[in-house]
C-alpha cells in the first residue's frame, strides 16, 4: 500500500463516517459541523485526483460560504427538541422501506456496473481538473451553459430583492 | 435560439420599465408588446426567416417539434397576461419584477424545449423553477403563500439533488452529457450487457422529472403550493411550466426508454394509474375550488403521461393539443376565479344571474377540462387515448383512463351547478369590457379547436 492508498482510505473512511454522524448527531448545529467534516474529505479527493482548483472551489464555497450560511440559520431558528415535528410509525416505516429499496437498487449498481471493472481513477496524473484544462473547456465547448446560467443567478438575485425589500 | 436570447432580454427590459414607470397598466402593458415580439422571434427562428445561431457544441438542438412547442408556450403566456394582466398588478408593489421573472421562466421554458442534453436540461428546469418560488411567495402578507413558497423551494432543490445524482450516475457510464447512449456491443456470450449506472441514472432521472410535473406519488406538494399561492400565478406555473416539464420529460425518455427494459412500461402504468387515481379521487373531496383545480392538474398530469407511454405520431400530436386544451382552459378559467373573491364552491352561487358572460366562459373552460366533446380538452384527450390503441397498449389502461374522465366530470361540473342552479350572491371583482371581450374570445377558441383540431396540428406540418 503506498502513501496514495493510504491517504485515499483514509480520506474515504471520514467523508462516510462524517456523512453518517450528519444523519445521527441529534442537534443540528452538530450536523452542520459534521457536513463540514464530509466537505473536507471529499476536497481531499479532489487534490488526490489532482484537481487543485476543483478542491479549493469546493472548500470556499460549501465549507466556507454555504456552511456559514446554514449556521446562521439554524442558529437564528433557535431549534430545540420540542420543536421538531412529530413523526408518525408508518412515516418512518415508508421511509425505511423506501430508503432500503434505494439502497439495495445503487449496491447492486456499483456491484454490477460493467463500466467499472477494471478501471482506476486517475490518482496523482490526471490533468483534467487542472484550471488551464478547466477554463479551456468552459470557454470553448461548455460556454453555452455557462452563458446561460447566468440568466438563472439573475433571476435568483431578482427573487432575492424582491422577497427581502421592504413593502 | 432566438426564444432564449430574446426571453432573458425581455426580462431586463421588464425590470427596467418598473424603474422608468410607476403606472403598473404600463408595464402590463410592456409585458404583452415583449410577449409578442418573443413570439414573433420564435416564430421567425422556426422557418429560418431570421434565426440567431450559435455553435452549441450539441448542447441544443432545435427541432420542428420543440419550437412549435415554444410557440404554443409563448401565446398561452401572452394569453396569460391578456387575462390576468391586471391581476399580476395587484398582487404586490413590484409588478415589473414579476414579469420579469415570467420571462425568465419562458427562456426556461424554451431551453427546455430544445435541449439536447443533461446539462442543459438541468439548466433549464432551474432557469424554470427558482423564479417560480419567488412568484409563489409574491404575496409576502399572507403566511399561506410565505409557507408554500417554502415548502417548494425545499421540495424543489431535494428533486434537483435527485436529478443531479441521476445525471451523475449516466454521465459515469456515457462520459457525456449526450441524450442517446452509445449502442452497447455484445460481450462474448453474445449477450448485450445491461448498463446498470445507466438504468440508475435514468431511474432517478424519472423520479425527479416526475416530481417536476407532479405525477403521483411525487405529487405531495403540489396541492399546497397551488393552494397557497397567488392565484394568478398558480394559473401561470400550473400551465406553460407544466406543459415545458412534460415535454422535457417526453424528450429525456423518447431517447432511453428501451434502455429500461420492460420494466418501464410496469413503472409507467403505476405511475400513470396512480396519478389519476389520486388526482381525481382527492379532488372530488375538496371544499375550495382552487384546491381542487390543484388536485384537477394532477389528474391531468396522468393523461399527459400516456404521451410517454406511447411515443408514435399520434403521441406527438396528442401532447401538442393536450397543452393547447389544458393550458387555454386552466388560464381561461383561472382568469375568472380571480375575479371571484369567495374561492369555495359556494362563493360561485348565483354566478350566472350576476355575471352571465364569465359564468358562460366559465362553462366552456371547464367543459374543455372534462374532456366534453365540442371543446378542446375533448381531442386532447381522444388523441391520448388513441395513441395507447394505435401503439398496440393495453386495453385495460384506457378504460381506466376513461373511467378516471367520467370521474373528473363530477368535481368539474360541481361548479357549474353552483353558478347555474344556486342562488346567491357571489362577491366578484370589477369586471371591465376588454376583460370581458378576451375571455369570450379564449373561449371561442376552446371551442373552435373542439371542432377543428386541425387548426392546431397543421402548423405542425408546415
Amino acid at each position: 500500500m503506498n502513501t496514495v492508498q493510504i491517504l485515499f482510505f483514509f480520506l474515504s473512511v471520514l467523508a462516510i463516517f462524517s456523512a453518517v454522524m450528519v444523519l445521527f448527531s441529534k442537534s443540528p448545529v452538530h450536523s452542520v459541523l459534521w457536513l463540514i467534516a464530509v466537505f473536507f474529505a471529499i476536497s481531499g479527493h479532489y487534490i488526490l485526483l489532482n484537481a487543485q482548483f476543483l478542491a479549493i472551489v469546493n472548500l470556499i464555497v460549501y465549507a466556507g460560504a454555504i456552511m456559514v450560511l446554514f449556521l446562521f440559520v439554524i442558529m437564528l431558528m433557535n431549534l430545540n427538541a420540542n420543536a421538531e415535528p412529530k413523526k408518525y410509525w408508518w412515516m418512518k416505516f415508508a421511509g425505511v422501506i423506501s430508503g432500503g429499496c434505494f439502497l439495495v437498487v445503487l449496491v447492486s449498481l456499483v456491484q454490477q456496473a460493467t463500466e467499472l471493472t477494471g478501471k482506476q481513477a486517475l490518482v496523482k496524473e490526471g490533468n483534467i481538473g487542472l484550471i488551464k484544462n478547466l477554463g479551456k473547456v468552459l470557454f470553448s465547448d461548455f460556454v453555452l451553459p455557462f452563458e446561460i446560467s447566468s440568466v438563472l443567478f439573475l433571476s435568483a438575485m431578482v427573487g432575492a430583492v424582491v422577497i427581502g425589500k421592504k413593502d | 435560439m432566438n426564444a432564449i436570447i430574446f426571453s432573458a432580454i425581455m426580462g431586463v427590459v421588464m425590470m427596467f420599465s418598473g424603474i422608468i414607470t410607476e403606472k403598473k397598466s404600463a408595464i402590463s402593458f410592456v409585458a404583452v408588446v415583449a410577449l409578442f415580439i418573443l413570439l414573433a422571434a420564435n416564430i421567425a427562428n422556426t422557418y429560418g426567416l431570421c434565426s440567431i445561431s450559435i455553435n452549441t457544441h450539441d448542447l441544443l438542438h432545435f427541432s420542428k417539434f420543440g419550437l412549435y412547442f415554444n410557440s404554443i408556450l409563448i401565446t398561452a403566456a401572452l394569453i396569460f397576461v391578456l387575462l390576468s394582466g391586471s391581476a399580476v398588478e395587484k398582487v404586490g408593489n413590484y409588478a415589473a419584477d414579476y414579469y420579469a421573472l415570467i420571462f425568465f421562466v419562458l427562456c426556461g421554458t424554451s431551453i427546455l424545449t430544445s435541449f439536447n442534453g443533461l446539462l442543459m436540461l438541468f439548466l433549464g428546469i432551474e432557469i424554470m423553477t427558482i423564479p417560480l418560488y419567488i412568484l409563489t411567495g409574491a404575496d409576502k402578507k399572507n403566511l399561506k403563500s410565505n409557507e408554500a413558497s417554502l415548502k417548494y423551494f425545499l421540495m424543489g432543490s431535494f428533486s434537483t439533488g435527485i436529478m443531479l445524482m441521476g445525471i451523475a450516475l449516466v454521465y459515469g457510464a456515457n462520459g457525456s452529457f449526450a441524450l442517446t447512449t452509445p449502442a452497447a456491443v455484445p460481450n462474448s456470450a453474445g449477450v448485450i450487457p445491461v448498463s446498470f449506472l445507466l438504468v440508475g441514472g435514468y431511474i432517478l432521472l424519472f423520479v425527479s422529472m416526475c416530481f417536476k410535473v407532479s405525477a403521483a406519488p411525487f405529487h405531495f406538494w403540489t396541492p399546497d403550493v397551488y393552494d397557497g399561492a397567488p392565484t394568478v400565478f398558480t394559473a401561470f406555473m400550473s400551465t406553460i411550466v407544466k406543459a415545458a416539464g412534460f415535454f422535457a420529460f417526453l424528450v429525456l425518455f423518447e431517447a432511453n426508454a428501451t434502455l429500461l427494459g420492460p420494466s418501464w412500461k410496469i413503472m409507467l402504468t403505476f405511475v400513470i394509474i396512480a396519478t389519476l387515481l389520486i388526482g381525481n379521487i382527492t379532488a372530488v373531496f375538496q371544499q375550495s375550488v382552487k384546491r381542487m383545480l390543484a388536485y384537477s392538474s394532477i389528474a391531468q398530469a396522468g393523461f399527459m403521461l400516456f404521451a410517454l407511454y406511447t411515443y408514435n405520431d399520434l403521441a406527438k400530436e396528442g401532447i401538442l393539443l393536450y397543452a393547447v386544451a389544458y393550458c387555454l382552459a386552466t388560464i381561461g378559467f383561472f382568469a375568472v376565479l380571480v375575479k371571484v373573491k369567495d374561492h369555495s364552491f359556494d362563493g360561485f352561487n348565483g354566478l350566472a344571474k350576476a355575471q352571465p358572460v364569465l359564468a358562460f366562459s366559465a362553462v366552456v373552460f371547464l367543459m374543455s377540462l372534462a374532456g366534453i366533446p365540442l371543446t378542446a380538452g375533448f381531442f386532447a384527450k381522444y388523441y391520448m387515448l388513441a395513441a395507447v390503441i394505435k401503439s398496440g397498449g393495453s386495453f385495460w389502461i384506457v378504460l381506466v383512463a376513461l373511467v378516471f374522465a367520467a370521474i373528473s366530470v363530477y368535481y368539474y361540473f360541481k361548479v357549474i351547478q353552483a353558478m347555474y342552479f344556486k342562488s346567491g350572491d357571489p362577491e366578484i371583482m370589477e369586471v371591465s369590457s376588454g376583460y370581458k371581450t378576451a375571455i369570450v374570445l379564449v373561449s371561442l377558441l376552446v371551442i373552435a379547436i373542439g371542432v377543428l383540431p386541425s387548426i392546431v396540428l397543421n402548423w405542425f406540418y408546415f
